[in-house]
């Protein structure tokens, strides 16, 4: 889309009849929040509704069995798949410092510690794993899954991608995924510390009774 | 330049709801209001806004390019010494900025009058970009207002196209967006950016300032731990240089947005350095540090902390007497002084006009009100037309 319309629009007078200085058109529709969207959710909206021409057909397997029984020729890849999504899982899912922690957000027993050389953490259970082109020459496509059994956590009953994205209900099976989800996802070892950020919030907040808006915007 | 009264549109408060507009009504007073617009000619709009606003930009970029190369300047800019080589980098490498607003005073006639530059964490963004062109093209297919109703608003499609060119610079798909706790005004910013980020294609998503973690890398992490490699932080820089993370930004390797230069253009010690780079430039103010405030010869003037939000702890000064008072939490960096030039009124209403720039291009208005002289976190916004 051309950026610099409104120039040639406030020097061509011409073309003014048709000129317009507000942004030409606005997918009204796309703006609409209908019910308050907890920001973990956004990541479906995201990668349902991007690019709506850059998708892949993606199925979820518990178990590479799971994957046999759907796909009786394709056995060693399901194994081998299972192998490198359980990898993947280890060096990309969510880690906790402590053991509740890691169960307040996923369920009771649903995590186990994991020591490497970045220290010792607590981790969910891998629940399943994606996987995509599994009869592709090119190679198959596989993330780790993980879902949540804790009435705290909004991951609940939901398939959890190891960057947090919401793949919805984990009854759903097969589904329609930006190929972006596939992607390796960075890695962050470990969450030392946190709230470095935000005590000027605090102090500044504390002040006053005419600072109605906790914003900082201007 | 007209304040012209209206009916309101019918159940708009349950629009409001629809779209994920909360903070329309706040602590029980109206802040949009759509009882009034105002009305621009297209001249008033391109000649006396848009055209200035492009301008002073311009003419803020060249005060940057002076600060950064002079540490005397950086000082008197109340910038921690620790972040000048970062800013004077960021500056160098031209990382990309995203948007701001320009405050002014203006009377429908004569060179608007800059207030100042809110150039790191300008807020009214949805309230400007989309809540008040979904107003004006429902007024129009209402027939409330005539056909040919133009708005200077181009916000939101520029906001798209922008934060697909910093992706581009970037090399990145993604992007994580933040703001404090507890404030739905904030939220909502962000998640309209996050809304304009999503139709440029980008996969978003959100963490809380106060979440933001550090990890054994020296990155910043997000709460579920993974790792920020690009942030929109509605959150200020002079903040984040004095907190306890502050000394982690130059290691982390975020690419932010807005980028750390911008230090240097959302403090007040920029309307002074303007004044001196640009005297006498119609659409300033006359303005001093405190250090040189007997070069002033006004008999007026408002006096400014370095750093403020809201219109707190700013005060009027007449021969020397404060004469309005306001009080907050700031002033610990310093004041400025600048030219006092009251705002437009209409009825009982100071009407400030806030100019949005994407980058370096206008971008479009919006209109606030308040009771006071000063406008302050109680103020209203209004819609407004060109015709």
């Amino acid at each position: 889309m051309p950026t610099d319309l409104s120039k040639t629009r406030s020097k061509n007078t011409s073309s003014e009849q048709t000129a317009s200085k507000r942004s030409r058109s606005i997918n009204i529709d796309s703006m609409r929040k209908g019910f308050s969207v907890k920001p973990l959710a956004l990541g479906i909206t995201a990668i349902f509704l991007s690019s709506c021409g850059d998708k892949e057909k993606a199925e979820v397997f518990t178990s590479p069995e799971d994957c046999t029984n759907a796909n009786p020729e394709y056995a060693q890849q399901c194994k081998l798949a299972y192998e490198e999504a359980l990898a993947e899982a280890q060096r990309t899912g969510p880690k906790y410092n402590s053991q509740r922690d890691c169960e307040s957000e996923f369920g009771n027993n649903q995590c186990h510690a994991v020591n490497n050389s970045s220290g010792s953490f607590f981790m969910p259970f891998m629940a399943g794993y994606m996987l995509s082109n599994l009869m592709s020459p090119r190679g198959y496509n596989y993330q780790p899954m993980f879902t949540s059994y804790s009435r705290y956590s909004p991951y609940r009953n939901r398939w959890i991608g190891a960057d947090g994205y919401d793949f919805g209900d984990y009854r759903r099976r097969s589904m329609h995924v930006s190929k972006d989800s596939f992607k390796p996802k960075p890695t962050v070892n470990k969450t030392m510390k946190r709230g470095g950020f935000g005590s000027s919030v605090r102090a500044k907040s504390s002040w006053g009774s005419s600072s109605k808006k906790g914003g900082w915007g201007g | 330049m007209l304040r012209i009264n209206i009916k309101e549109r019918e159940n708009w408060q349950r629009k409001a709801a629809d779209f994920g507009f909360k903070f329309h009504t706040m602590y029980g007073e109206t802040y949009w209001d759509e009882t009034a617009y105002y009305q621009f000619s297209l001249q008033q709009i391109e000649q006396d806004l848009e055209d200035p606003t492009v301008e002073i930009h311009q003419m803020c970029l060249e005060v940057v390019d002076k600060v950064v190369q002079s540490e005397q300047l950086l000082e008197k800019f109340q910038i921690p010494a620790d972040f000048w080589q970062l800013i004077a980098d960021s500056w160098k490498h031209k990382q990309p900025s995203l948007y701001s607003r320009l405050d002014f005073a203006y009377h429908g006639k004569g060179p608007a009058k800059l207030y100042e530059n809110n150039a790191d964490t300008p807020t009214s963004l949805y309230e400007s970009g989309f809540w008040q062109w979904l107003w004006l093209e429902e007024q129009v297919n209402a027939a409330k207002l005539p056909k040919q109703s133009d708005q200077f608003n181009s916000l939101q499609e520029k906001l798209v196209h922008r934060l697909a060119a910093i992706a581009k610079h970037y090399g990145i798909e993604h992007m994580h967006f933040a703001c404090c706790q507890d404030t739905e005004e904030d939220r909502g910013t962000v998640q309209y950016l996050q809304d304009c980020a999503k139709e440029s294609g980008l996969l978003n998503d959100f963490v809380f300032i106060e979440d933001i973690g550090l990890s054994d890398c020296g990155s910043f992490s997000d709460l579920k731990d993974n790792r920020i490699e690009t942030l929109f932080k509605l959150y200020p820089w002079e903040f984040m240089q004095r907190e306890e993370f502050g000394q982690a930004i130059q290691d982390a390797g975020v690419n932010w947005i807005e980028p750390i230069w911008k230090s240097v253009l959302s403090n007040k010690a920029l309307m002074p350095m303007l004044w001196k780079m640009f005297p006498n430039h119609p659409n300033l103010l006359a303005a001093y540090f405190e250090d040189e405030l007997t070069k002033a010869r006004e008999t007026k003037l408002v006096k400014k902390p370095i750093f403020s939000r809201e219109g707190a702890n700013i005060s009027i000064i007449e021969q020397g007497k404060t004469v309005v008072q306001g009080d907050g939490p700031y002033g610990e960096e310093g004041f400025i002084y600048q030219d006092f030039y009251p705002l437009p009124q209409f009825g009982n209403n100071h009407t400030l006009i806030g100019s949005w720039l994407v980058n370096d291009q206008a971008a479009g208005i919006s209109m606030r009100e308040d009771s006071s002289l000063i406008t302050q976190d109680s103020s209203r916004f209004l819609p407004h037309i060109c015709i």
